[in-house]
């Protein structure tokens, strides 16, 4: 009896500690296992809203077909409030955007490859609007870039050749690649990790200057970056770049767009108000240089 | 000391739960249903095939050219517009019904106006209520034409073949329409000249899209080729193939319902050509042909295809030929109720528009390889 209670014990944390399913009984309840979430995370989307049924994200394979999503409401797994002004809203669908431009499934990765726009269309979860495209047996959304429209090829590569290439709107090559003085988007901040910045609508990044295997790229915030060449970025603009000129004209289209009401309350305007003058933060370095003490 | 009772041969077992199942938790023991199956283990021939099954065009796009896809993954040349032959037999007057745009005519108001009493009719009632008259109309061309007796119509019937191109093997199956069985095969529609002639034909690719997007992976554990019908069915040859496209949950574009009319009547035929010549790739001395006609209720797209060669892997040599007439409209417009703007009625109540030339193509496809 003692030993079969131990062996149970080791199974629980067998259960906890790798993939395989030991001994004990999977509940019938749903739960999502970690490795899925990290099966998940390989395809290289962005995070999703959590929700009370967390069913819904839990997608190992790639898919084009819009997700049903389910709002939450402000609120955390924990269903406290987390973000405070969010509610209600129009019904939204989440299609899985592939951020990483380069990424190929089961097979060696090529010098570069070519795929076909087939549809470009507003997208629901993000500013920007976003591009069905297709190349071999594959289709992926992607984050569209500002002129790209139904029937454009678009190439990516990850080859940095010695001299800079000419490289046309909606391609996507690694920054070493790019000529100095282009305007970038999508961009990585570790090579392979996936688009996470610049993604929003109508911004682009400005490509300052490459030095010693690393680039430095200016953010739509005049903030600068220093990333690895080898990261993959976009060229050109993001698509949707009237985004910042549309006008809400009430306070029912807010909540169209799931956002709740501030709070009425009067506040003596402090701080937060007014012109502020202060120098740009420091160049943000993605690239870890070997310092001093590892050289000696 | 312990006895057994064994009820004979059965032998309560575990019954796997499928998924289904697991949701509501119906767990236990359960007796099976009958008897074991016994399949001989042949071993594990695992075959990366691709199947182009019903309904797995389901996502639609405009840009992706799914007739060049079908075209592609069928080795055909297409052709539009319709065969010399099938044109001869419509112009023809004498193989017109009497009183026959009338009759066609009640055809259209029994599907759309009379069929139901409800106030709105849908798409999937109306669709083969209007299929079903205008072959029961072609059916009384028998009087004629005592060969038309001739013929079965069988639906539900599974077929599927298998075929390779580019050393990817792909295979077709599933249910598909309503087909149209003769005891005599059709004539071949392409003299052999104009067969020889494709032989310099280049086929258009997709690129940088693959042919083979959206098909279905799967793996396959033995390659089938199979007409749906046992041998010794007196109706063998396969000779039109009927679909009623009204379903709005599988509803597709017309560029769709095109490419799956291609690739189920080149099933069709390959399934057939299989019997007949074997399963070595060759070109065959006497094509198959077989037609399909395809409805939405309103416009119908027609297509007849001719199996020449059944060495579909390279890209060259004799090609398969199509003739495709696409989108061509019964009638424009039939409504319950007419459309009022402005207290002027812009569009009256009823059908109107009705286009004759449809129906004697539906027709001359009817009496092909009868007149």
């Amino acid at each position: 009896m003692a030993v079969s209670s131990l062996i149970r014990s080791f199974g629980s944390l067998l259960l906890s500690s790798s993939h395989h399913v030991s001994q004990t009984s999977i509940s019938p309840k749903p739960i999502c296992l970690a490795w899925q979430f990290h099966a998940y995370r390989e395809i290289g989307t962005s995070a999703v809203l959590s929700t009370s049924d967390p069913m819904w994200k839990c997608r190992i394979k790639y898919t084009t077909r819009p997700i049903g999503m389910k709002k939450t409401g402000g609120r955390d797994h924990t269903g406290r409030i987390r973000v405070h002004g969010i509610g209600g809203g129009h019904k939204q669908r989440y299609r899985m955007i592939d951020f990483r431009r380069m990424h190929l499934e089961e097979r060696e990765e090529p010098k570069s490859f070519e795929e076909k726009v087939i549809q470009v269309r507003y997208d629901p979860c993000r500013s920007a609007d976003i591009a069905l495209v297709a190349g071999e047996n594959r289709k992926r959304w992607i984050v569209a870039t500002e002129n790209m429209q139904t029937g454009d090829i678009i190439k990516t590569s990850n080859h940095i050749g010695r001299m800079a290439v000419l490289a046309n709107e909606g391609d996507a090559y690694p920054v070493g690649a790019l000529p100095v003085g282009t305007l970038v988007n999508n961009l990585e901040s570790h090579p392979g990790k996936g688009a996470q910045y610049i993604r929003a609508a109508g911004t682009c990044g400005v490509l300052l200057r490459k030095v010693n295997g690393t680039a430095i790229i200016q953010l739509p915030s005049k903030r600068q970056m220093q990333v690895l060449e080898t990261c993959m970025a976009t060229v050109g603009r993001v698509s949707n770049i009237d985004h910042n000129k549309r006008i809400i004209g009430k306070a029912g289209r807010n909540r169209w767009l799931g956002k709740r009401p501030r709070s009425g309350l009067w506040h003596r305007k402090g701080g937060w108000a007014g012109r502020k003058i202060r120098p740009l933060p420091p160049m943000k370095s993605y690239v870890n240089l070997p310092t001093a003490a590892t050289r000696g | 000391m312990l006895f057994l009772r064994r009820s004979a041969g059965r032998v309560p077992r575990w019954v796997p739960c499928g998924q289904q199942r697991r949701t509501k938790m119906h767990y236990g023991p359960k007796l099976p249903k009958g008897p074991l199956p016994r399949t001989p283990w042949t071993g594990p021939v695992i075959i990366l095939s691709i199947a182009f099954k019903d309904g797995n065009f389901s996502y639609s796009m405009k840009q992706m050219g799914r007739v060049k896809q079908a075209s592609w993954l069928t080795k055909t040349k297409v052709i539009d517009g319709l065969p010399l032959r099938i044109l001869s037999i419509m112009t023809d007057t004498a193989n017109q019904l009497e009183n026959q745009d009338e009759r066609v005519l009640n055809a259209i108001s029994h599907a759309r106006f009379w069929v139901s009493s409800e106030e709105e009719i849908m798409e999937e009632t109306y669709c083969p209520v209007l299929l079903e008259d205008l072959l029961h109309l072609c059916r009384s061309m028998a009087t004629k034409h005592p060969l038309l007796a001739k013929r079965m119509v069988a639906q539900d019937y599974r077929v599927s073949a298998t075929w390779e191109r580019e050393s990817i093997l792909l295979q077709i199956r599933g249910v598909n329409g309503k087909l149209l069985n003769a005891m005599n095969p059709l004539e071949p529609v392409a003299s052999k000249d104009e067969i020889l002639a494709t032989e310099n034909d280049v086929l258009e690719t997709l690129y940088p899209i693959a042919p083979t997007i959206d098909l279905q992976e799967v793996n396959k554990y033995e390659t089938k080729n199979d007409t749906g019908f046992r041998t010794g069915y007196p109706y063998p040859h396969p000779h039109t193939i009927y679909f009623a496209h009204g379903d709005k949950y599988h509803r597709m574009r017309p560029e769709q319902l095109r490419a799956k009319m291609l690739m189920f009547a080149f099933g069709n035929a390959l399934a057939k050509a299989r019997v007949l010549y074997g399963d070595e790739p060759k070109v065959l001395e006497k094509p198959i042909v077989v037609q399909s006609v395809a409805t939405n209720g309103q416009s119908f797209q027609f297509v007849v295809f001719q199996l020449n060669t059944t060495d579909l892997d390279p890209s060259h040599g004799v090609k398969n030929l199509a003739w495709i007439d696409a989108d061509q409209l019964l009638y424009e417009d039939a409504r319950n109720r007419p459309e009022i703007r402005k207290k002027i009625v812009t569009i009256p109540a009823g059908g109107h528009g009705y286009q004759p030339v449809t129906f004697k193509k539906f027709l001359a496809f009817y009496l092909h390889g009868v007149v």
